[in-house]
């Protein structure tokens, strides 16, 4: 069932970004420069994909409101819920998961060589999900990132970031 | 008649000569033994494999390239039944219908019959989708021939909906916003006609576009390794392996049902962006409901476990079928591949015949070779596969990442398409938590660009009214066919609005209760 008061919290959320979303797209593609006619105009088709958003993100609005939205989203978004919900282990290791890739991808690539950056990387989130015993992780993560550069770059001549 | 059906007796002559090289026939085989291992493990999907491996066939020649991406589509289709019968988890989602048969069996010590007989239903399951697409396409070329823009058009639109509609449980509307956003996806950058720069914001990178392969990399990559690592679920192999091929009263026992399965999955390979996984629920459904021995489904019913399996596998031709004919994709995977023949300057549609003639059988001739080495690698591999499976998910899906960053960046050589694959990563992650498919966004992003053209060409030809366009019979259909799915989905929403009301009353009224 909290699953279903989820959903419905979300839906109204969604439905109500798309709306805007929608909005935004037809008013840029509004300001969009007519060349010759409106209908071979660059922003003629983008103009009839944000009608289609408004109106989908409306149906959804309509079905969730029906399905009690207001009341749920007050329930869901309780205080206590949303401290709970960024407490939740998921939660949590999933976004430490994203910011290992964030800090991998745009803190380390381009800084140092790549087959470093992915050694470090990956001992990291080995080591974050205890995938092994920590000499174990040391000697994959090395082996691991030197086997995939020495691949792609000699074997499939494929440039590395 | 006679000189056409000489003409492509000439054109299948001339594909076996090109594709049946000894390099060819051995990458198909290493392809298909990487697709059943990929398949094999929990997380490593088809599409996934396959959104990774594109660029490594850049620098690869057009038949090794093809010889590759088909064997490791095919095997990894097939391969997805280990990790569903010996683990209860489908190595991809399209063996989750075979986990209900499969998994029994396995409890029972049966786990290699079931492996055994799922691997040859595979193999039927492709026969059938080869020969359909070898004798259906042509025909679909001739009708293909007739399309204009405003047909072209719709034929997008109406995949969109198609694949929204097919793709979620009871809320199409889900499947349409991904598909629409994808066709939002593919505005952003220089436009075609005018070359004018639209939702770029002025940035000099976002002017080239959004690249589809890193956008795929991204929302079948970075999202898959979020999914399967956001929960510590361990799994370990129930029963033994046991015995693997299936006796010859085994094979005839289910073949009736493999062939009806093999025909449905094809039809429903041939449904813009369907999916595998789609097939093989809409054939194990008609299965129980069809079969003396329905009763037995999901009781550890062998031929449940085919009715399944011969159907996922059999989309796979299904999905070329559209993708040769009117390049449009019939399953993610098979997105990946029109990616990839793309980037060696083959342009599948209705005019491949004349600008690579003998196109078509090459594909079918490759993914009949597929089959083979499934069939053999399939049974051989059934045993050691088990060790696979003990493989730790926690040390796979890390070492993915690098690969998607690889992926990513090889094609444009630009730090930015990696920033754009990492970003469709995350968005792909937080729709899939609320139940949004993918299928459709990936067909968005594809068909974007020619639903954008066609529609304001159309709009042109027939000086802004869309009266002259709405007699002409094959438009006309597909307007039809759209009506009915919108139509038919907005009823479906609607009815699981009021199922959702009730759910929320009763549990409101039992909570006043007490």
């Amino acid at each position: 069932m909290d699953d279903v008061k989820k959903n419905v919290t979300a839906d109204f959320i969604m439905s109500i970004l798309l709306i805007i979303f929608g909005i935004l797209i037809g008013w840029a593609s509004l300001n969009m420069r007519v060349y010759n006619k409106f209908l071979d105009a660059p922003g003629f088709f983008p103009l009839i994909l944000g009608i289609i958003f408004v109106v989908l993100g409306t149906i959804m609005l309509i079905s969730a409101v029906k399905r009690k939205a207001l009341e749920q989203v007050q329930e869901v978004l309780h205080k206590d819920r949303v401290v709970g919900f960024f407490k939740h282990d998921q939660f949590k290791r999933v976004m430490i998961l994203i910011a290992l890739m964030a800090v991998y991808i745009f803190g380390l690539i381009g800084n140092m060589h790549f087959t470093i950056a992915t050694a470090i990387y990956l001992f990291a989130t080995f080591l974050y999900l205890r995938s092994s015993s920590v000499i174990k992780i040391i000697i994959i993560s090395i082996v691991t990132a030197a086997l995939i550069s020495a691949v792609f770059k000699n074997f499939f001549n494929i440039p590395l970031p | 008649m006679f000189s056409t059906f000489l003409h492509e007796l000439t054109l299948f002559g001339g594909a076996l000569g090109v594709a049946l090289t000894p390099i060819n026939i051995l990458v198909v085989m290493g392809a298909t033994v990487m697709g059943i291992l990929v398949g094999a493990i929990p997380g490593l999907t088809a599409t996934m494999a396959l959104a990774l491996l594109i660029n490594l066939t850049y620098g690869m020649d057009l038949m090794i390239a093809i010889a590759f991406l088909l064997g490791v589509y095919v095997g990894a289709v097939m391969g997805g039944c280990n990790a569903a019968i010996m683990v209860n988890i489908p190595g991809t989602p399209s063996a989750a219908a075979t986990a209900l048969d499969g998994f029994v069996l396995a409890r029972q010590g049966k786990g290699g019959l079931a492996i055994g007989t799922g691997t040859v239903a595979s193999f039927i399951g492709m026969v059938v989708s080869v020969l359909v697409l070898i004798f259906l396409s042509p025909f679909i070329y001739r009708i293909a021939l007739r399309f204009g823009q405003w047909e072209y058009f719709l034929l997008s639109v109406f995949g969109i909906m198609i694949c929204g509609n097919l793709s979620t449980g009871k809320d199409p509307i889900k499947g349409w916003v991904v598909g629409f956003l994808g066709f939002f996806t593919a505005m952003i950058g220089l436009e075609q006609v005018y070359a004018y720069p639209r939702f770029t914001f002025g940035s000099l990178q976002l002017m080239g576009g959004i690249q589809l392969i890193p956008a795929l990399i991204g929302v079948f990559g970075i999202s898959e390794v979020l999914f399967v690592l956001q929960e510590k679920v361990p799994y370990k192999i129930e029963g033994t392996v046991g015995k693997v091929v299936p006796t010859w009263k085994i094979i005839k026992q289910i073949f009736p049902t493999a062939v009806r399965s093999g025909f449905i999955g094809v039809g429903i390979g041939a449904v813009p962006g369907a999916g595998e996984d789609i097939g093989a629920w809409v054939s194990y459904d008609i299965g129980r409901r069809r079969s003396k021995h329905g009763h037995e489904y999901g009781k550890g019913s062998l031929e449940g476990l085919a009715a399944a399996e011969t159907a996922n596998n059999a989309v796979v031709g299904g999905a070329m079928i559209p993708l040769m004919t009117l390049a449009v994709p019939g399953s993610p995977p098979a997105a990946m591949f029109l990616a990839a023949i793309w980037l060696h300057g083959v342009r599948p549609g209705p005019m491949l015949p004349v600008e690579n003639p003998g196109f078509l059988y090459i594909v079918a001739i490759m993914l009949m070779l597929a089959s083979i080495s499934m069939l053999i690698f399939g049974l051989l591999l059934a045993k050691p596969m088990a060790v696979v499976l003990r493989l730790k998910r926690e040390i796979l899906m890390p070492i993915i990442v690098p690969l998607t960053v690889i992926g990513a960046y090889a094609g444009g050589v630009r730090v930015f398409d990696i920033t754009v694959m990492f970003i469709f990563g995350l968005i792909g992650y937080v729709l899939r938590k609320f139940d949004y498919p993918m299928a459709p966004l990936v067909l968005g992003i594809i068909l974007g660009p020619m639903a954008d053209i066609s529609f304001r060409q159309a709009l042109m030809q027939s000086r802004g009214s869309l009266l002259p366009l709405l007699p002409r019979p094959i438009g006309a259909i597909l307007l039809i066919a759209i009506i009915f799915i919108a139509v038919s989905g907005i009823r479906r929403a609607v009815e699981h609005t009021r199922e959702e009301r009730k759910r929320i009353e009763q549990e409101q009224n039992m909570g006043s209760g007490s």
